[in-house]
């Protein structure tokens, strides 16, 4: 009997063969058991078919809505931030260092002259006193400032590494 | 509104920024997904709790869909898993939903119900009651196959099954429902005698 119904539903979806569709068919039209089953499992088909979705509540679509928009304005803010603002930062920095750039290369004077290039004395490494450039109070606070700034960020970045991996 | 527009054109203007898209596309399928979650759910609250995850978790990952497959099947494919997480999480066992032990009580009644009158009570009334007592998947695979406009390669990739599987599920599955109305119908008349 199971397989006179699977073969009745399988005719009634339309998932069998061409041939195999007018052989139930002719069943169906010939054979008193095949015509009483077909009819039943036909009117159950069609109640199917027609069968009512359940309907949700009113407020369902607005509800979707507001925790989406509510889920939006928790977004932190390093996660909203355009990235045309960044890019747009990183372009003005990139432009002026090209302007700098240009402007020194075309006033600098690159002519070497005839009796071939010689380094400054300024610039002969052997011959600089670089405690002479260091000796000034400003610059020992200066660099003192960022020697502090650096090991502060980098125990903050320590830290966050830290807590990363705590959670 | 954007009622004539597809699916994919109205995923499109939400991942543009418009989110009326978006809930023009939560109108268009949430009766067929709170339906679906009610399968498996059994109560309005819960379904409710379900259906609208779904639809959050659709909306989080819209920018993956593919679109090698139709909108309806990708979100029923959220609403199958989501589904089965939240039976998990609240521990229901579901094959004791069976209805041969325990009657489940059939919360969504057709308006205008009235209880005692059982000439009110329409074969449909009846159709939807055995369909509640029908385990999740038989009742998923039938609302998938008559009512979400799925093919069984559809439902097959929404549950992540094979579709020969699936065939055999849908019939078995109707199997069972046309026994279970059936056994109503006659505990009905008996109530009535």
């Amino acid at each position: 009997m199971n397989s006179i119904k699977e073969k009745l539903w399988n005719y009634i979806d339309g998932t069998l063969p061409a041939a195999d569709m007018q052989t139930i068919a002719l069943l169906i039209e010939q054979d008193e058991v095949y015509r009483t089953k077909y009819n039943e499992l036909l009117q159950l088909n069609s109640e199917l078919n027609t069968m009512e979705l359940d309907e949700p509540p009113m407020a369902f679509t607005y509800n979707v809505m507001e925790t989406i928009r509510a889920e939006k304005a928790m977004n932190p803010l390093k996660a909203t931030i355009n990235k045309r603002i960044i890019t747009s930062i990183a372009a003005f920095f990139i432009i002026t260092i090209a302007a700098m750039l240009v402007y020194v290369m075309s006033t600098a004077n690159l002519s070497a002259g005839a009796s071939g290039f010689k380094m400054p004395v300024e610039l002969n490494f052997k011959t600089v006193n670089l405690s002479y450039y260091f000796s000034g109070t400003v610059i020992k606070g200066f660099l003192f400032f960022d020697v502090v700034m650096g090991l502060f960020l980098l125990d903050n970045y320590l830290r966050r590494k830290t807590l990363a991996k705590g959670q | 509104m954007h009622n004539n527009l597809t699916d994919i054109e109205l995923i499109e203007q939400t991942l543009a920024g418009n989110q009326s898209a978006y809930a023009d596309l939560v109108k268009r399928h949430q009766r067929f997904v709170f339906t679906l979650a009610l399968r498996f759910a059994k109560g309005r609250e819960d379904a409710e709790e379900i259906a609208q995850d779904c639809f959050i978790k659709a909306y989080r990952s819209l920018s993956s869909f593919q679109q090698q497959s139709k909108f309806s099947t990708w979100l029923y494919s959220i609403v199958y898993t989501t589904a089965m997480t939240f039976l998990r999480k609240k521990k229901l066992n579901i094959d004791s939903i069976d209805a041969d032990e325990s009657y489940i009580q059939i919360e969504s009644k057709p308006s205008g119900y009235d209880e005692y009158n059982v000439e009110n009570k329409s074969r449909s009334y009846y159709l939807n009651q055995a369909i509640e007592q029908l385990l999740p998947d038989d009742a998923t695979i039938i609302t998938m196959f008559y009512k979400g406009e799925q093919s069984l390669e559809e439902i097959a990739r929404a549950m992540g099954i094979e579709a020969n599987t699936v065939k055999v599920k849908l019939f078995r599955a109707r199997q069972r429902l046309k026994e279970k109305l059936e056994r109503n119908l006659k505990n009905e008349v008996k109530e009535l005698i």
